[in-house]
């Protein structure tokens, strides 16, 4: 069984070159919702929104990039009538800069409502807790764009079992936050607001996971789309 | 000798039209074609593809003993019609060729009439020469090729007159006439314009409901268009042979992927 694929040595080296380029503004573009988070994660830890300014300047570009990508597969598409892995590579592509354009929406929401959330002086009690799902989120981010760099399936499993962990910590963080709102119910409006962040934070951590199933798909050629965990583990082993 | 090669895919089916076993073909003492096994469907659309040279035209004509034509050209291995092996002494070569009628190239029309280029089949294989049936024949064959309406009214014109797209329907047409079952056809629309080699594709969609054909094509977008079925040739081999949505989506073989994604030509 194939685990990585290699791109690159077409007779047409400017099909290569064009692959390539693609590749790469994937990668820009994810790196754009990495630093996203980065800005959420910093504000975080100093207690301070300071940090949390350009995020919608960066969401804006993460937009840009998805349409200019989408462009380019097109382009691939209707030039080169791309068969097989090729073929694979652009259809896992387009799709997962759909789901790094949604990342970006989320990371921007998380970001607003961290920012509200400083500026108003709401109790840190309510978010301090959205730290480590950030962090947990932020480095399933990064392992994903590791595993569409590499196109390779084994990451790509190891991630889902990242994502669950990260499921597992939402729930905590959800857990914690009823128990405040039950015992204060002045914090009910504040505790939504971290609610719904840590909510975006855990459908991050979805759109991850589609792009691993993408690429799973991509060096595979198996859908693993609605499969359960156990069944893509057993079926890639 | 080395070791068999093993094609890899479905190369085998259920009640096939034609049944190829262990097929090997020398052209004087260089083989061209290595053990090959292959199952062809009845009324499926299979297309034959691989680089140039690796075999396609060679195994091709194996299917009709066109290779009997060529001097140097030495077949070895089973290949039947309907169970029946076409090799047998007692086969009438000519008969073979209506039941296994070919389509080439370059259109080649014989340098007679419209008309005549579709009767000349059906009148020489005895399947009539009564003057009312042979119209209603030419008419229903260039019919379903798309053809009549373009030519009905210079039905006994030189067929050299008519565009290339019209000559290879034409041809396709004469192919019809003598009722064939299996229809070979190698590279029919590399002369072909794109709106002709359309009208030819869509042709070869109608014609499939009631003929097995077997398409030799260049073209990977046509292969996967045409046909049902997708054989691919690298060497004489036969490497790969899958559903031609599972050959353009996810081959097995890599060496059809190399080939098919412009990797090796
Ligand atoms: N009449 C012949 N005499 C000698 N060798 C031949 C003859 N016809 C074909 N060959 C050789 O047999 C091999 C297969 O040729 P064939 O024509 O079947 O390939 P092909 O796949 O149809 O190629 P193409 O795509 O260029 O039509 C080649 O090496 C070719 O040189
Ligand atoms: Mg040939």
């Amino acid at each position: 069984m194939t685990e990585e694929l290699k791109f690159g040595g077409h007779i047409s080296r400017q099909f290569d070159e064009e692959l390539d380029e693609i590749r790469s503004r994937v990668l820009k573009m994810g790196s754009l919702v990495e630093e996203q988070l980065e800005k959420t994660l910093t504000a975080l830890r100093e207690m301070s929104p300071a940090s949390i300014s350009g995020v919608s300047k960066l969401d804006r570009k993460v937009n840009k990039m998805e349409m200019k990508i989408d462009e380019e597969c097109t382009q691939i598409l209707a030039k080169r009538q791309p068969a097989a892995g090729d073929l694979r590579l652009i259809i896992a592509t387009s799709k997962s800069v759909r789901d790094l354009e949604r990342a970006g929406d989320e990371a921007e929401k998380v970001a607003h409502m961290v920012k509200r959330a400083l500026e108003n002086d709401t109790s840190p009690n309510l978010y301090k807790g959205l730290q480590d799902l950030v962090e947990q989120v932020e480095e399933l981010l990064h392992a994903t764009l590791d595993t569409y760099a590499r196109m390779e399936t084994r990451s790509a499993v190891h991630n889902m079992r990242l994502d669950q962990a990260v499921d597992a910590e939402y729930g905590r963080v959800i857990f914690r936050l009823v128990e405040i709102m039950k015992n204060d119910s002045d914090s009910v409006s504040d505790a939504l607001d971290v609610m719904w962040a840590a909510r975006s934070l855990e459908r991050i951590g979805d759109h991850c996971i589609n792009i691993c199933e993408n690429v799973i798909y991509l060096v595979e050629g198996e859908d693993v789309r609605h499969t359960k965990f156990k069944e893509i583990e057993d079926q890639l082993s | 000798m080395t070791e068999r090669f093993q094609t890899v895919g479905n190369p085998l089916l259920e009640d096939p039209k034609m049944r190829v076993r262990n097929a090997s073909v020398f052209y004087a003492d260089k083989q061209a074609i290595f053990d090959v096994d292959l199952d062809i469907g009845k009324n499926q659309v299979i297309s034959m593809i691989g680089p140039s040279g690796c075999g396609k035209s060679t195994f091709l004509r194996c299917l009709n003993r066109m290779n009997d034509t060529i001097d140097i050209c030495r077949v070895e291995g089973q290949l039947e019609l309907d169970g029946q092996d076409i090799n047998d002494r007692k086969i009438d070569v000519v008969e073979l060729r209506a039941r296994v009628g070919m389509v080439f190239q370059k259109p080649n029309p014989f340098p007679k009439s419209i008309y005549e280029n579709v009767a000349y089949g059906a009148r020489i294989h005895g399947l009539t020469d009564n003057k009312v049936q042979l119209d209603d024949l030419v008419e229903q064959c260039l019919q379903r090729c798309g053809l009549w309406k373009e030519v009905k009214d210079r039905l006994h014109e030189p067929a050299t007159g008519l565009s290339g797209g019209q000559q290879q329907r034409l041809c396709i047409a004469r192919a019809i006439a003598v009722n064939p079952e299996v229809i070979l056809m190698d590279e029919p629309c590399s002369a072909l314009d794109p709106i002709a080699t359309a009208t030819v594709e869509e042709l070869i969609h109608e014609l499939s409901q009631n003929f097995t054909i077997c398409i030799v094509t260049h073209s990977m977008q046509q292969a996967a268009r045409v046909s049902e079925r997708t054989a691919y040739f690298h060497l004489g081999k036969l490497i790969e042979v899958n559903d031609t949505s599972k050959v353009f989506t996810n081959p097995e073989h890599q060496l059809t992927e190399e080939y098919i994604t412009g990797r090796i030509g």
